[in-house]
């Protein structure tokens, strides 16, 4: 497992061996974590793999069976009453009966070190819908209202949960926009997704987690090396001999079809080099990186292979 | 926590059919009942005029309806949609929700109560001194609270379609055995002796001491005291268990 280099100070978040189970299931099963400041990490897995758990843990929604959870080095509690967390969850309503900007000027009253309304407003891009009736929202601007809730005041950290759920291509971007605005003043940002290429876009730091395990953690690109990260293909003519192949160092995966050969690596430079060793002569040869989508599937294929 | 109550009392006063039931509704009541009546007579048991007694009765009843109605439904939706857990985001200390929701209702109630004074005192000629007037104001709104936590339990007790009906239950069964849509003298003997330990009637006995110049029953008082110690800790046991599973 690769870890972040770790500055000397204290951590933003802190899991330490954190358990939590819902009857037999574990949704979260000794996880152990750290963030520091100005890091913007994503938290990465499939349905079921525990996100939700971990964050309603990490905002003190949900109490941990065993283990420790930590924020800026005190509770949960008291690191939302100062102010030092803004969140944005899926499951978070909103109230009804009231406009856009009564919402969010709420959300600023309650902030310690709160933004002016109508920076807010802006800044979330819903200046324009700011006299619309809550309950009268798309689902894209509810989100968007709820990410203007979660950026009401200065905080350190914004946790935001699937936030470009029920954007379109167009807004997500945009939301993304100003998100990287946010990390960029220095801030911490955590997210879970489940646009895999968000991840890879956004985020400097990514944390796969599945079954309620980290699997891996690392930047995008090295996450991409620990699946097998390059694709390499090629064809040969005349015969291929599979075992011969099989054999060459670095390799992840094989697939013959007809002339062509497709292989995975984790050092495709050291995989291409013992191919011509072999004597072969290899045409139409490319290597490409994988998405890390696919390098997600593979590094949760190969967990669940080998638990099973 | 201001913010909120203001932000929660600003909702309720744009809700224009909450607004009709809690303010206009128990007034027009006592006005249809009141009138049926014949106002001169004493109500039996009292030295009180029918529209005398019947105002304490009515203005009980409005107040019941504010703090009761509004909350108890609302609780239970927005614990659904997730806006409870929403502001457990914010610094809102955890109780600041449920006493922005009292506060607001506290506010619709008394404008309930003094509508109800007013009618009585414009249209039915009903003529009390400067305090009791006063006392019954401030007796019928600190009462309220009773019953306003009674709604946050209901909020936090159940969800979904069982709140209406549940809270229906409560409300009439509440105002009718309680006496304040008739006098529970008319009662048979065995329902008087239930209704004697319900709240609504001791809230109501309340006013009607004050109406009469005499001093508050033991029983009533005591009878609210441990009704408010009920639901405010049904309440609060309810909240915490709804914070743990949130």
């Amino acid at each position: 497992m690769t870890t972040t280099a770790a500055p000397a100070t204290t951590p933003v978040v802190g899991f330490d061996q954190v358990t939590k189970t819902y009857g037999s299931v574990r949704a979260v099963d000794g996880l152990s974590l750290r963030l520091y400041p100005g890091e913007t990490v994503a938290l990465l897995g499939p349905n079921g793999a525990g996100k939700s758990t971990t964050l309603d843990l990490l905002l003190g929604l949900k109490h941990a069976d065993s283990g420790s959870v930590s924020l800026f080095g005190t509770g949960p509690r008291e690191a939302i009453v100062a102010g030092r967390v803004g969140a944005m969850l899926q499951s978070g309503g909103l109230m009804d009966g009231v406009t856009v900007a009564e919402l969010v000027k709420l959300a600023c009253s309650l902030h310690p070190r709160p933004y002016p309304v109508s920076e807010v407003l802006a800044r979330a891009g819903i200046a324009q819908i700011a006299d619309r009736k809550v309950d009268k929202l798309s689902g894209g601007q509810a989100q968007r209202v709820r990410f203007a809730l979660a950026t009401a005041g200065d905080s350190d950290l914004i946790i935001l949960d699937e936030p470009t759920t029920g954007m379109d291509v167009s807004a997500r971007q945009a939301f993304w926009a100003t998100m990287r605005e946010q990390a960029d003043r220095g801030r911490t940002v955590l997210f879970a997704t489940h646009y895999l290429e968000e991840a890879d876009a956004i985020a400097d730091r990514v944390l796969v987690l599945h079954r309620g395990r980290l699997l891996a953690d690392g930047t995008a690109a090295e996450i991409k090396a620990k699946a097998g990260a390059r694709r390499i293909s090629f064809d040969l003519e005349g015969g291929i001999e599979q075992d011969a192949l099989r054999g060459l160092p670095f390799l992840t995966s094989l697939d013959v079809s007809g002339q062509t050969v497709r292989i995975q690596s984790a050092d495709a430079d050291a995989t291409v080099h013992a191919l011509y060793g072999l004597g072969l002569y290899p045409r139409n040869l490319e290597v490409a990186g994988l998405g890390l989508e696919q390098a997600f599937v593979a590094i949760t294929e190969a967990e669940e292979a080998r638990q099973s | 926590m201001n913010a909120l109550i203001k932000l929660e009392l600003a909702r309720a006063l744009r809700n224009k059919k909450f607004l009709f039931f809690s303010v206009l509704y128990p007034s027009i009541i006592y006005l249809i009942f009141s009138s049926s009546a014949g106002s001169s007579g004493k109500v039996y048991g009292t030295d009180l005029t029918v529209a005398t007694y019947l105002m304490v009765s009515m203005a009980s009843f409005g107040a019941l309806t504010a703090v009761l109605m509004g909350n108890s439904e609302r609780i239970a939706k927005e614990r659904e949609s997730g806006w409870v857990r929403q502001l457990r985001l914010t610094p809102l200390p955890g109780r600041g929700y449920v006493l922005a929701k009292t506060a607001s209702a506290a506010v619709v109630s008394l404008p309930a109560i003094v509508m109800v004074f007013a009618v009585a005192a414009g249209i039915k000629d009903v003529r009390l001194d400067a305090w009791q007037w006063l006392a019954l104001t401030g007796v019928i709104w600190a009462g309220s609270l009773v019953f306003a936590a009674l709604g946050v339990a209901i909020g936090y007790l159940a969800s979904g379609d069982a709140v209406r009906p549940i809270t229906m239950i409560v409300y009439f069964g509440l105002s009718l055995l309680g006496g304040l849509w008739m006098p529970s003298a008319g009662f048979p003997q065995w329902l008087q002796d239930i209704a004697q330990w319900l709240p609504t009637h001791a809230y109501a006995a309340l006013g009607r001491a004050i109406e009469q110049s005499q001093a508050p029953h033991t029983q009533d008082i005591a009878v609210l005291a441990v009704s408010f110690v009920l639901f405010a800790g049904g309440a609060a046991w309810l909240y915490r268990k709804d914070t743990l599973k949130a």
